[in-house]
């Protein structure tokens, strides 16, 4: 059989006459991961003493690949750095390039890019509460949002060619206009999610062993949320008010009306809470977003898209991603590819540093949950 | 005819035995997939499971350990981390197991090809049974792949699992190739901070440069 | 600029910084290497509390590395990047952790991808990659295409296997009736 070098198993650490610490790999092989990522936890019986986390799996060099192709073949690999929400990665890039280049986009490309993000924040949050539905083995909750999630996806289908990942924004608009009778559909299904939020209520929200499980767990402050670094919908739990819409508007989000609502408490409990409510506001801003569309043109021209020559600069610019907030940094030399595009994903925060403070004292039980609600999903980390 | 053609030989041994064909038909309707998610196809695995595309009338359901598991997946990419847990994953498996291999990456390195820590071609590392083409595929695909696999199983072409035990050495090798390597690649590097000095010490070794 | 940060460093930090304003509510300060942790923890105090992340870029042709950190204020919604330059030859950094502890993971993964030095982190092990023994991998002066050409492809792992007992033939009646 293959031993691989420092392979473990339920290793005995240290022992005193009481107890004994074991070493356990909460694995990448595990139902309760969310994803390939691991951690290292040193357990006495079922309470976690130390965490080491085992990143890496995902590692595919996103960056180093990034310097090697054109400014446009890049748009094939940035949705991949977030697999649920791949959109907000790709307006964040074409927002730095607008910015080095010093361009403005049209009006109708703004609403579009818009209401795109926030079907996939939609598309995102009902992944997201499913996986903490089935962390705490509720299962249907998992099975009924993994079907609405599909019919946001077939709009996506329909609007850009695939399912998961589109590809559709370029640096200058969208690749092309919203077919006819789109913007209809995407209403009814606007309906037809609203009318589901009584129902995931009773299931999930209201759930006794939900609100037991989720109460009290993972506590954080909102000082020091604010300075470790946490953003999105975890911040906003806390009773912050953050919101890289609201704060640095960017897209069509200076146009439109936007009713951020706070849930407070900073547990488990409100995060979940605050993605319900955020839930909400999403289908209601996209309401607006369809009202207000304006006609006109849905890309700049830019010439040969191939052949985009970005002058010298750096910029960064940030998106409010449904896990936090998404950040591109990108330098260019002058020349026809990227000189270094670095990524800021929303989950390092949470998985890489407050799992030392919070999974100290825990149970094994709880890990998995705790993991999905701070929206920890582990391709941002490893890029 | 060769006697050492795998297939032929699996072939004549399920005919000696009487219940061959029969121990196929239920084998395929009983695969047991593990829950492993290693790369960015995993995502379209979910809408399979559930009700819109339901795997589990085909008898599949995810099994959260190697030992009881028949099908591993390989969902996309496989970085060289990944890698070692797969292998390892897989020969904790008991047979006859299958293994699918999910999206181009796997094929022929897809869209990682030149990437430095994802690796290019599985079937030298593990052997695959079926494969899926797309980036990634949609959960029709993954179906009918699937339905292919049984019928692959009822013929008994699947035998993934008896060329890794005949040759073992061959795999073996491409795994410690990669691995197990004990030299670099390109160039070796030699970290001039490799003794861990303090600041002080930096400092003051900054400071003696600049004053020879 | 709602808070007037640049002229306020300005008049606090006199010549040690060098500031200008590229976007709107976007800002760059450049510094020296040793004064970097005076000025994030000057920035800190005037409630720029949101630490984005590190960033590295490898100049090659200056021969130098350059760190920028990314701050936020939830009051003025100014982002400010900070800016160092490092020797390309022994490039090392004060380690900001007693500032914003949560930067730790971030200096660990320059480190790796780098090979910039971080005195006072308290674990600068590998993160990402798996048996490295070359260059780190986001240097300039690394392909990444020769690496994976070396050693993931048919010529280094000799694909094609010497075996040809795969094949799955088809077989004939009489074949058949001969394991009877």
């Amino acid at each position: 059989m293959y031993l691989p070098d420092g392979y473990t198993t339920l290793d005995k650490i240290s022992e005193n006459d009481d107890y004994a610490v074991y070493d356990l790999f909460f694995g990448p092989n595990h139902p309760g991961m969310h994803g390939n990522f691991g951690y290292v936890l040193d357990m006495v019986g079922t309470e976690i003493l130390r965490v080491r986390p085992n990143a890496g799996q995902l590692h595919r060099g996103f960056e180093k690949a990034m310097e090697n192709k054109l400014w446009a073949q890049n748009l094939s690999l940035i949705p991949r750095v977030c697999v649920p929400d791949p959109d907000p990665n790709e307006v964040a890039y074409c927002q730095a390039v607008e910015a080095i280049l010093g361009v403005e986009i049209p009006r109708r490309a703004r609403y579009i890019r818009s209401i795109v993000l926030e079907m996939s924040r939609l598309g995102s949050f009902l992944m997201g509460m499913g996986g903490v539905g089935g962390a705490l083995g509720h299962y249907s909750t998992m099975y009924l949002m993994m079907i609405d999630r599909d019919l946001i996806l077939d709009l996506f289908e329909a609007l850009t060619g695939g399912r998961v990942y589109h590809i559709y924004n370029i640096p200058g608009g969208v690749r092309r206009d919203i077919p006819d009778g789109w913007t209809d559909k995407l209403l009814e299904l606007c309906d037809r999610l609203e009318s589901k939020l009584p129902e995931w209520d009773r299931l999930l929200y209201e759930n006794p062993v939900v609100q037991d499980r989720l109460g009290g767990l993972g506590y954080i402050s909102a000082e020091e949320a604010m300075s470790s670094g946490i953003t999105g919908p975890s911040l906003r739990a806390c009773g912050v008010k953050a919101d890289v819409r609201i704060d640095t508007p960017y897209a069509a989000y200076d146009e439109i009306e936007i009713n951020s609502k706070l849930s407070e408490g900073g547990d488990a409990l409100a995060r979940a809470v605050q993605v319900r409510l955020d839930f909400e506001e999403a289908v209601n801003i996209i309401r607006r977003l369809v009202k207000q569309l304006p006609d006109g043109d849905y890309k700049l021209d830019l010439g040969n898209i191939s052949k985009l020559r970005v002058p010298k600069g750096d910029a960064y610019s940030k998106v409010e991603a449904s896990k936090g907030e998404f950040g591109y940094y990108v330098v260019s030399d002058g020349g026809l590819k990227p000189y270094r595009v670095s990524v800021r994903g929303p989950s390092m925060p949470a998985g890489m540093y407050l799992c030392h403070k919070h999974l100290r004292g825990m149970k094994i039980d709880d890990v998995a949950v705790w993991m999905a609600s701070f929206a920890i999903c582990p391709p941002d980390i490893d890029r | 005819m060769e006697m050492d053609n795998l297939y032929l030989a699996n072939l004549r041994e399920e005919k000696q035995n009487m219940w061959g064909g029969l121990v196929n038909y239920f084998r395929k309707r009983s695969m047991w997939m593990l829950y492993y998610c290693t790369g960015c196809g995993a995502i379209e695995l979910p809408p399979t499971m559930t009700s819109r595309y339901d795997m589990e009338r085909l008898g599949m359901g995810p099994m959260a350990t190697p030992r009881q598991a028949d099908l591993l997946l390989i969902t996309g990419y496989l970085s060289v981390k990944t890698l070692k847990r797969v292998i390892w994953s897989y020969e904790q498996m008991q047979e006859p197991k299958y293994v699918v291999g999910f999206g181009s990456c796997p094929i022929n390195g897809g869209i990682y090809w030149d990437a430095y820590p994802v690796i290019n071609h599985l079937e030298a590392f593990i052997p695959v049974d079926m494969s899926i083409a797309g980036c990634m595929p949609r959960p029709q695909a993954i179906i009918d792949a699937f339905e292919k696999l049984m019928g692959e199983i009822q013929e008994g072409k699947a035998i993934g699992y008896k060329r890794y035990e005949k040759h073992y050495d061959w795999y073996k090798k491409n795994q410690d190739a990669v691995l197990g390597r004990t030299e670099a690649v390109l160039k070796p590097w030699n970290d001039p901070f490799a003794s861990n000095p303090s600041v002080d010490e930096l400092m003051a070794l900054e400071k003696g440069e600049s004053n020879v | 600029m709602s808070d007037n940060i640049l002229a306020r460093a300005g008049k606090m930090h006199g010549d040690k910084i060098e500031c200008r304003e590229k976007y709107k509510a976007q800002l760059e300060i450049k510094t020296h290497r040793d004064y970097v942790l005076n000025l994030l923890t000057w920035l800190k105090s005037e409630r720029y509390v949101h630490l984005s992340f590190m960033s590295c870029i490898d100049w090659i042709e200056e021969n130098e590395f350059e760190l920028v950190w990314h701050v936020f204020s939830y009051e003025s919604k100014n982002h400010i990047l900070v800016k160092t330059r490092l020797n390309r030859e022994k490039p090392w950094m004060h380690t900001a952790i007693n500032i914003w502890p949560h930067v730790q993971p971030y200096e660990q993964e320059i480190h790796e991808m780098f090979g910039v030095y971080f005195p006072g982190n308290p674990d600068l092990s590998g993160l990402f990659l798996h048996n490295w023994l070359d260059l780190p991998p986001l240097r300039k002066d690394f392909i990444a295409k020769d690496y994976s050409l070396a050693l993931y492809t048919t010529d280094a792992l000799g694909l094609t296997p010497p075996f040809d007992d795969i094949d799955i033939v088809e077989i004939t009646a009489e074949e058949s009736r001969d394991g009877e």
